[in-house]
Formats: structure tokens, sequence, C-alpha cells
């Protein structure tokens, strides 16, 4: 059973998306702020992180260059997530060491499709 | 939604805020129903499927409204926000409604889960309501699904609660009936852990065991007292019953209240509800005072030219007096600083012109006829005469030094005709007392009058510059841009003057002046009151040369007032326009008879370029009759921002 990271401030975005997670089959674990996801990833254990961007504390393009830059997370595959779609949010993203990057409200198949290719990948 | 509403516009900040708070809830009411209707697939809940799928419907309608409105290249004024708030109010009211009927009748044996998430759409639908609105009306319920109460009663708001007990089991109770209350409980084991956790959120009440190992309550109680980020979270100590002397040491260090064990639920819930509303009424206080201190902040901005429009966005979204002061004061700054940079490109243009006026225009050489003062004369032992700057219709102007004061002067000597009559004289001595006291930057200031070996002079301040007249002389025409900066600037200083109670009656292209900045200043305030004698129709063109500015209640002698000058800007403009004045014949009497009775082409038939809004200005400042007209500067100030 894969093991995702959902780092999301907001409690009824972080219930949801979990909840739909894990009745695909994912086990999900939490983080309420930029702080403590990473400290949970570098605890290890995940094949996969879900970020939002705007996290209180430090925030997801903060956390993502920390976890980037430490070997035990370094290729831990992540999504990030943002609210904003604004234009270069994206490039941003991926400059900050996302492996991809999608826009709330979340599609969940279109988020489904993105988690399986990182987690099916080499 | 207009193109012309958006000078108040929010600023990107403010908007990307709104759009966000309006987002947020809205992807809650879409995510929680599209997971319900995933769960609706079991055909034993179909029955749910129908509401979920209108509120999801409703739900896309909202966020494609959203979406359209406050699309940031467009800018959205606070009249479009409203108007985005009124057409939210029908999807959200189907929301409402769709998913209230997904509420069970009786809340005992139903599902909780699905319960709580419909429960949860409806508070994110509640954030979809305008702040300044009334509360929603409530949904109609038909009697065999009546709408149901919170479970705790109406009016209690979810709050975060830290719970401190080293026992499991009190932990265990109090989560759980707190949870049922409607509240968001977190745990700790220990003193130790509460500061840690206190130190990581936000909490908005803590339940503190007294009796704990590692830390006990009383020394959490002072450590959370003593931190400034901490101090305002309300305590409530947990005790038994034999361990009132400490109860007390602890209220005096600053606890709220204190429960007893085992709890009453019924205690319980009145206790935390009575800390709650207290903490909730504190920090409506402080939230208030510290907007309060925001608007007076901002004023201060203002003030001192720093005011960033949107500034207030959040000050804005209160229901209250407050909200609404803010939002009449953003809008009000944002209006004033859009106007203000329209003024400031228009005299860029302006100035433009002037620079290719002088570049063109060969220097007038002032070798005219001097007058009755030659260069070199010293009149009244105070002023040196340094050349001739122009002849008007009633003297010589000359540019002098002012030994006294070692500044230049403009001397403009007045023809002896103009002063035989002593008592206008000194009617007119009056009226340059009163022009005296005019101080703007668009009017040139007057110094003395006086007489100095029979003649009589008037000085005045210097100004290094073109006048109007030697502009279009040069230009034939001015741009709209241009002539709505020189318009407006005349405007300007007419209110000045009007306020004063001085009127200038001899508004022309000769008696304004624009210096290198393309910043405009009148000349001769009160100047015309002498040549008034000789206004009627008669004499008119005797006196003044053309009669082309004048009005037509000046041409027939009758009331003159502030109205006068608003039907000479009108000419001023007219000609700035289109190259020509309003009204043109071969003698002056048969220009009086077209002045009276003629009504003037519009400048936009004569230059397609000129707005029509603008045309129709200048032709209801040439209204005949003043009341027709513009009635005050100020009021022209006002129409002219707009345009252009």
């Amino acid at each position: 059973m894969p093991k995702i990271l959902l780092v999301e401030d907001n409690e009824m975005n972080r219930d949801m998306l979990s909840r739909r997670l894990q009745k695909r089959g994912f086990e999900v674990s939490m983080a309420m702020d930029g702080r403590q996801g990473v400290e949970m990833a570098r605890a290890g254990g995940f094949d996969l992180i879900l970020m939002d961007m705007s996290l209180p504390e430090i925030d997801g393009w903060e956390a993502t260059r920390q976890l980037r830059a430490v070997p035990e997370t370094r290729t831990v595959p992540i999504i990030g997530l943002t609210a904003h779609a604004m234009a270069g949010d994206r490039e941003k993203a991926l400059e900050a060491g996302c492996n991809d990057y999608d826009t709330k409200p979340v599609e969940l198949p279109r988020l489904l499709a993105k988690i399986e290719t990182l987690l099916g990948g080499p | 939604m207009s193109h012309a509403e958006s000078g108040n516009g929010l600023s990107p900040g403010a908007l990307g805020e709104l759009r966000h708070d309006l987002r947020t809830p809205l992807n809650h009411v879409i995510g929680y129903a599209e997971m319900l209707l995933e769960d609706a697939a079991d055909p034993t809940l179909a029955e749910r499927r129908r509401p979920l799928e209108e509120t999801l419907a409703a739900a896309r309608e909202a966020l494609g409204l959203i979406n359209d409105s406050l699309n940031s290249t467009r800018g959205a004024g606070a009249r479009e926000v409203l108007q985005l708030y009124d057409a939210l109010r029908g999807p959200r009211t189907r929301i409402v409604q769709a998913a209230s009927a997904l509420l069970p009748a009786a809340d005992d044996g139903a599902d909780g889960t699905f319960t709580a998430d419909v429960r949860k759409i409806l508070a994110a639908a509640e954030r979809l309501a305008a702040p300044t609105a009334a509360p929603p009306a409530p949904v109609a319920s038909t009697p065999d699904q009546p709408t149901t109460a919170p479970p705790d009663g109406a009016g209690v708001r979810r709050a975060r609660i830290l719970v401190v007990d080293d026992g499991a089991e009190n932990r265990d109770v109090l989560r759980r009936r707190l949870e049922r209350s409607g509240h968001a409980v977190e745990t700790a084991e220990h003193g130790r852990r509460a500061l840690e956790l206190l130190a990581a959120r936000p909490f908005d009440l803590v339940l503190l065991d007294v009796m704990m190992p590692e830390l006990d309550g009383f020394t959490v109680l002072e450590a959370i007292k003593g931190d400034p980020t901490l101090r305002d979270i309300p305590v409530i100590m947990i005790s038994a019953l034999d361990e009132m002397p400490s109860i007390v040491r602890c209220i005096e260090r600053g606890a709220e209240d204190y429960l007893h064990k085992p709890f009453d639920p019924v205690l319980l819930r009145a206790r935390i509800n009575a800390s709650l509303e207290k903490k909730r009424l504190r920090d409506q206080e402080v939230e208030y005072l510290r907007e309060v201190a925001r608007v007076t902040e901002a004023a201060t901005a203002v003030e001192g030219g720093t005011y960033l429009p949107g500034a207030l966005a959040s000050v804005a979204q209160r229901a209250d007096e407050l909200g609404r002061l803010a939002r009449v004061f953003d809008s009000m700054v944002s209006q004033m600083k859009a106007r203000e940079e329209r003024l400031r490109d228009r005299v860029q243009d302006l100035r433009r012109e002037i620079e290719q006026a002088r570049r063109v225009s060969k220097d007038p050489g002032p070798s005219l006829d001097g007058g009755n003062l030659k260069t070199g004369d010293r009149v009244a032992q105070r002023y040196e005469v340094l050349s001739v700057l122009g002849r008007g219709g009633m003297g010589t102007v000359y540019r002098a030094r002012d030994l006294e004061l070692g500044e230049e002067v403009a001397i403009k000597t007045l023809l002896p005709e103009f002063v035989s009559d002593t008592r206008l004289v000194e009617r007119f001595k009056d009226e340059i007392r009163l022009a005296r006291r005019l101080s703007d930057r668009h009017i040139v200031r007057t110094h003395d009058f006086g007489e100095w070996s029979g003649v009589y002079f008037l000085t005045m301040e210097y100004v290094e510059g073109i006048t109007v007249r030697a502009l279009l002389d040069t230009r034939g025409r001015l741009g709209v841009s241009s002539t709505l900066a020189l318009a407006t600037q005349l405007a300007q200083s007419l209110a000045v003057a009007h306020r004063h109670g001085v009127i200038h009656r001899d508004i022309k292209p000769q008696n304004l002046l624009l210096d290198a900045e393309g910043v405009l200043k009148v000349m001769d305030f009160g100047v015309a009151r002498l040549a008034e004698r000789s206004t009627s129709m008669t004499e008119a063109g005797l006196v003044v040369g053309t009669p082309a500015y004048m009005s037509p209640e000046q041409l027939m002698a009758e009331k003159v007032d502030a109205r006068s000058d608003l039907y000479a800007a009108g000419v001023v403009m007219y000609e700035c326009l289109t190259g020509e004045p309003p009204f043109q014949a071969s003698s002056v009497m048969s220009l009086i008879a077209k002045l009276l009775m003629q009504e003037p082409r519009p400048p936009a038939a004569l230059n397609p370029e000129i707005p029509p809004a603008l045309s129709a200005l200048v032709l209801q400042l040439l209204s005949k009759r003043p009341e027709h007209r513009v009635q005050t500067a100020a009021a022209l100030v006002e129409q002219l921002a707009p345009l252009g």
C-alpha cells in the first residue's frame, strides 16, 4: 500500500483529499504546516508527498527546497498544489524541486494519474 | 461591468485575496459533494445522488461566476464585487437547499460521517455570502424534513481546544464530549507537551489539569500567562474537589474558570461556551481596535501621499460602520489618485506642446514702443524697469526688478482713461485688495497698486512663460489631452477665486500664462473691474479690442457672476480644441449679434478627435443663459476629470 504524506493547512481540504485517497487504497499521513511536513517527511517511509504551497510556518516552496537538500528525501516524488494557478507557478514549483504540479480545486482523476505516473516510474 | 468604472479598481493583491476567499469555500463544497457522490454509487444510497448533483452543479456555476467576474486583467471595483456577491446569491441558495435536503430528520441513528460532511458543505456555502449581507433566510422545511439545528444548539462556534490531563480516561471523555459539541480537540498528557503544542499552533481555549507529572498545571499556567503570544488564550483549570486552595491560586494567576471532576456535561458545556464567548468578544475588540488603527494609519498615509489603494481591503469587508468607512475611504482615495495621474499625463502633453511652440516661435523680441516707462526707470524708488513684456487693452506690461526684495516682478501701467474717474479708482483698489488675498499656484499674485509721476501701475508676480494666446498662434490648436490639462487648471484657479468672492471678468488666452512645466497661471484677477464701465454693447469693442470672450450677460451689462467666467472658460476651450473662436465676424457689431443670437457649431463637428462628451461640455459652458451652464468652477473640475 503506497504511503502518501499530505501537507495541507486547511482542515477541510486535508479531510477531503485524505479520505478520497484512502478510499483508493493509499495510506495517508497528514501534516498541518510546512515545518511539520518537513519533520514527518524526514522521519521517512513515504512514497510520495502532496505539498500545498501556501502553508503557515514554512511555506510549500521552502519546505520542498529543504526536502531536496537532504539525502533521505531527495528522491521522494513531490507534487505541488496551489490554489491560485498563477502563470509561472508551475515553473516555480518545478524549480523548487517538485516533480509535478497541480492546481486546486483538485480534479481527482487528474491528480491520481499524476500520482500513479510518479509511483510507477523508476 | 463597464470599463468606465474600473477607475476605482481594487489592487491586484486585494483582488487575489478576494478570489481566494471565495474559491476556498467553493472548493470545499465541490470536493465534499464529489466525494459523497462517489459513495452514493452504492445502490442503497441512490436517493442521495440527485441533491448532491444539484449541489455540485450550483457550486460549479458559482465558480464560473467568480472566474468570469474577477478577471484580474480587467480589474474590478467595489461595485463589481457587490454585483458578484449578488449574483452568487442564487447558486448559494441552491447549494443550501440541496444540501439541507440531505440532512436526516433526526440526528440519531443516521450515518454520522455523512451528516457531518453535509454540514461541512453548508458551512462552506455560508462563507460565500457577502460580508455585508443579512444572514441568509432560513431554508424552508417540509414537515417531514425539518432543518436540523447544530448538535449543541445554535450560536456555538467551533473552537480549537487543548485538553491537558495525565489521565487517559479524562482526556478521552473530554475529547468526546467537546467533539460532540462541534469543537476541534487536541490532547496533551503532560505540561511539557502542552507547551509544545501551544507554541506550534493557535488554540482558542485550554483545559488544564492541576496535578500532573513533569510540569504541573500551575507551572504551565504561569508559562502561558507570562508569554505575550499566549496570554490571551483562556485557561480553565480541571481539579478534584479537594484541590480548592490550588484552584484559588490558579485563578489569582489568571485562570478563567475551573471545573470539578467528575464532569457534569451540562456545566462543562456552559462554562466552556461562556469562556469561548468571552474570548470571542475580547478578540473582536482587539481586532476592532487594530482595524481602527489601520484606518488612522491610512489617513496619515494619504496625507503623506504614500497610501496604496486597496490597503484597507480587509477592514473594508467588515459589515459595520468601520467597514463602511474603510470602503468609502478607499474608493475616494482611489478615485483621487487615478484623477491625479490622469491630470499629470495631460500636463505632460501640454508641456510638449509648449516646448514645440517655443522652438517654432521667434522670440517676440519686446522692441515695442516703450509706453510711459523706459528701461532703467526706477518706479516709486523701488522697481527698476528691465524690459517691455507686452501691451494690452489697458496699458503696457514691463519686467522689472523689485530692489527691496531683490526679485523680478511684472509692472502693468494703466492708460489714463481708465484712472480718470476717482470713484472708479477707489472701487478698483477694493477689488485689488480682494485679489491680493488670492494665493494659489494657478493664480498670478497681485502685489501693489500705486502711482508714480502721474502713472498708475500694478505690480504682480513675474512668471516666465508663454501665454495661451501665443501658444495658439504658433500651434493653431491643442490636442484633447493638453486642452483638458489647461481647462482643469483654469477651472481650479477659478474655483479658488470664486470661493474668495473674486470674479475675473476677463478670462481670455492673453491672460493665461503657461510656464515651462505646463503649469497654468491666470493673470489680472480683479483688473477687469476697471473696464467694467465700458462693457456695455456700444463701447465693448472700443475698450477690450474684441468681445469674443465675453458672456452675453456681460455684453448686455447685466448682472455678472462667477458663471460669466465659466462662459469665458468655454470660449477658451473651444478655441484650444478647434483652433478658432466659437463666433467670427468681420465687424464688432455683427460679432456681438452672433454672440447674442447664434448657437456655436459643436467643437466635435470641426475636429472629429474631440470626444462627444467634451464637445457637449464646451457647448454647455457656452449657453447664453447662465443657469444653463455648469454652475460652479468646482463642478467644472469634476466634470473634466473623467473626460478624454
